[in-house]
């Protein structure tokens, strides 16, 4: 399956993904709405995109006591029914990474859902930091990423691996 | 081989979809007392108050339970396990037989030892038949009592009130929410509830109920009297419905012990979810963690190691979340300090209007989290760190969502296939 891989080093933080997400989601430009939140290290000179994973073994399709949550066949994505959402929250409970966020106007649940296999945040990019690509050449690219850019910012964790 | 499971809920229905990823050719039958498909406990509030209709209760179709190429006993209840013969038998007379069984038989509401708890005018919220009957008595302008204040008890407060009934709750303790909040959480709650028109009687016991020849439900307390109700829904607590098979019980524990892998001490019998007193990421002596989490988690070691795929259980850890009142209500582990704890306590993080943190030696052990559902994908940050005792080393970069090391390593899941939980 493909996934929205982030290259930390190529993103400026001008925040359209957020603004192209929000809008998606909202229709509005609210950023809030977005599912994909750009961090800003101004330190380190350095910001990174975060959004859902669709890890394999998703903790949060699991977990869901209403069935609201389920993997597109197609896309692969993680996604959330929000008809059938309760808003029981248990699925923020449950990503260890804070990517589902909580819709409290509709009182849903809320995460990327990759726009059906057309991603707007990699669509909106400006600086090639965002990509739709095959996992497998994601975890990669993280490799690498991992081994330069941000060890400069792992530091932030201190005694994080 | 025939794999039998008797429930159909969390554990029963992650223990199934478990066994199938694994193993395609067992004949898998599933017993269950109740004679619908599988609906959500958890849900069941949120049907009272409106927010979901009664077709959103249910998590399963029978189109499901075809897929998975199950055969379905709908309301057929076991009466007993015998071990010697490896059959069930059921209520109707009918016997099954079994290889492996997975008793995921769940829990029941406690019955306080109060005279005259079995009265009419006595409800309880557990079941879909719960729900429906006190759907219809929760008409405008009456009055309920709730005794206790979990999880359960609030949630049926919760709705009633927004229903537009009158609702006293009424707690043994000396705060609402034991087992959920601390001290501090508890009374930003309770202020709320009294907020939301809800009469709250904390340190209050209940002496006796009786119910009068016009249906009204009287109750005496000690202290503050008595009250006139049109019902009561009695919410204090769970016991393990852990009573098929005795010979898998020690003696004066609730619960079915199990180990790691799910395995009962009988041969070939399972156990998952609220009716186990299973192990705890936080070591120690096993414990009953009645959570729906838990239960999936339980199922799913248990699914998989009927299939022989000999997976070990980390271990639950308890997490609750809910909305009540207008708060996220959510909390982690073990938020109570101990001496050598560290705590960190914020009165007003971004909407997040009570947040605690409790730690030993850097590593968390513990959250509450009231107010914003923020909170509660804050804590669901923190869990790993809580489950796996990892440090926490910068807790101002955590707490704004800027720590890279958890979010980012976990790009590695997708490959390696390693649950994100
Ligand atoms: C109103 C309410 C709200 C809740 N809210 C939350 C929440 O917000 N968060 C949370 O984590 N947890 C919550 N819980 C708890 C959660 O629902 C349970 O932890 C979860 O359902 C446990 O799943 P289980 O599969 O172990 O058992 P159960 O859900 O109890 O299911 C047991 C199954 O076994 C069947 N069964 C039992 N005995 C027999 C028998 N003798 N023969 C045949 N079949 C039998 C039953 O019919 C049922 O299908 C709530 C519970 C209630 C009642």
């Amino acid at each position: 399956m493909r996934i929205v891989a982030v290259d930390p080093d190529s993103c400026v933080a001008c925040r359209n993904c957020e603004y192209a997400c929000a809008f998606r989601q909202s229709g509005d430009f609210d950023r809030r709405a977005s599912h994909i939140r750009v961090n800003f290290y101004a330190e380190e000179r350095a910001c990174v995109p975060l959004t859902c994973m669709h890890c394999d073994d998703a903790w949060c399709l699991e977990v869901c006591p209403a069935a609201a949550i389920s993997r597109d066949p197609e896309t692969g994505a993680v996604q959330i029914d929000a008809a059938r959402c309760a808003g029981c929250k248990m699925c923020l409970l449950a990503c260890p990474f804070g990517n589902v966020h909580f819709d409290r106007t509709q009182g849903v649940s809320g995460k990327c859902d990759l726009c059906g296999g057309d991603p707007m945040c990699v669509r909106s990019c400006i600086s090639g930091a965002l990509r739709y690509i095959e996992a497998d050449e994601a975890v990669d690219l993280r490799r690498e990423v991992l081994d330069a850019s941000l060890r400069r910012l792992l530091h932030l964790d201190k005694g994080e691996k | 081989m025939q794999v039998t499971i008797v429930g159909n809920s969390a554990a029963a229905l992650s223990a199934l979809e478990g066994f199938r990823e694994r193993d395609q050719t067992a004949s898998v039958t599933l017993v269950s007392a109740e004679p619908v498909p599988a609906y959500s406990r958890v849900l069941l509030p949120y049907y009272l108050r409106r927010r979901l209709s009664y077709e959103g209760l249910f998590i399963r179709q029978m189109s499901d339970y075809a897929r998975l190429r199950v055969a379905t006993e709908f309301g057929a209840r076991v009466e007993r396990v015998d071990p010697a013969t490896c059959e069930l038998e059921l209520a109707d007379g009918r016997r099954l037989g079994f290889d492996r069984l997975l008793l995921a038989t769940g829990s029941s509401p406690a019955r306080p030892p109060i005279p005259g708890l079995d009265g009419p005018g006595i409800h309880t919220l557990w079941t879909l038949d719960d729900a429906t009957r006190l759907d219809s008595l929760f008409r405008e302008g009456a009055r309920v009592m709730v005794l206790g204040s979990g999880f359960v008890a609030l949630q049926a407060a919760w709705a009633a009130r927004q229903r537009g009934l009158q609702v006293i709750v009424v707690e043994l303790l000396d705060q609402i929410l034991p087992r959920v909040l601390d001290a501090a959480a508890a009374r930003i709650l309770h202020e709320q509830l009294l907020a939301y028109g809800v009469d709250v009687r904390t340190g209050t016991r209940t002496d006796g109920v009786e119910t009068d020849h016009d249906g009204k439900v009287r109750v005496s307390t000690d202290g503050t009297g008595a009250f006139a109700v049109d019902a009561v829904i009695v919410a204090t607590g769970a016991r393990p419905n852990d009573g098929l098979l005795p010979e898998c019980l020690e003696p004066g524990k609730p619960g079915i012990p199990v180990a790691d892998t799910m395995e009962t001490s009988v041969d070939g019998v399972f156990a998952a979810g609220d009716v186990t007193r299973g192990p705890t990421s936080a070591g120690g002596p096993r414990e009953i963690h009645a959570l729906w989490p838990t239960a999936v988690e339980q199922g799913r070691v248990a699914g998989a190691n009927l299939a022989e795929a000999g997976v070990a259980y980390a271990g639950s850890l308890s997490m609750n979340v809910t909305e009540m009142f207008g708060l996220t209500v959510a909390s982690l582990g073990r938020f109570v300090e101990d001496d050598g704890d560290d705590v960190f306590e914020s009165r007003d993080l971004a909407g997040i209007r009570y947040l605690k943190l409790v730690s030993r030696a850097g590593v968390p052990v513990g959250a509450i989290s009231l107010g914003d559902p923020e909170g509660a994908a804050l804590l669901g940050r923190l869990r790993p760190f809580v489950r796996q005792r990892r440090l926490l080393p910068d807790l101002p970069t955590f707490l704004e969502g800027r720590d890279l090391g958890q979010r980012l390593v976990g790009r590695g899941a997708i490959k390696e296939k390693t649950p994100c939980a």
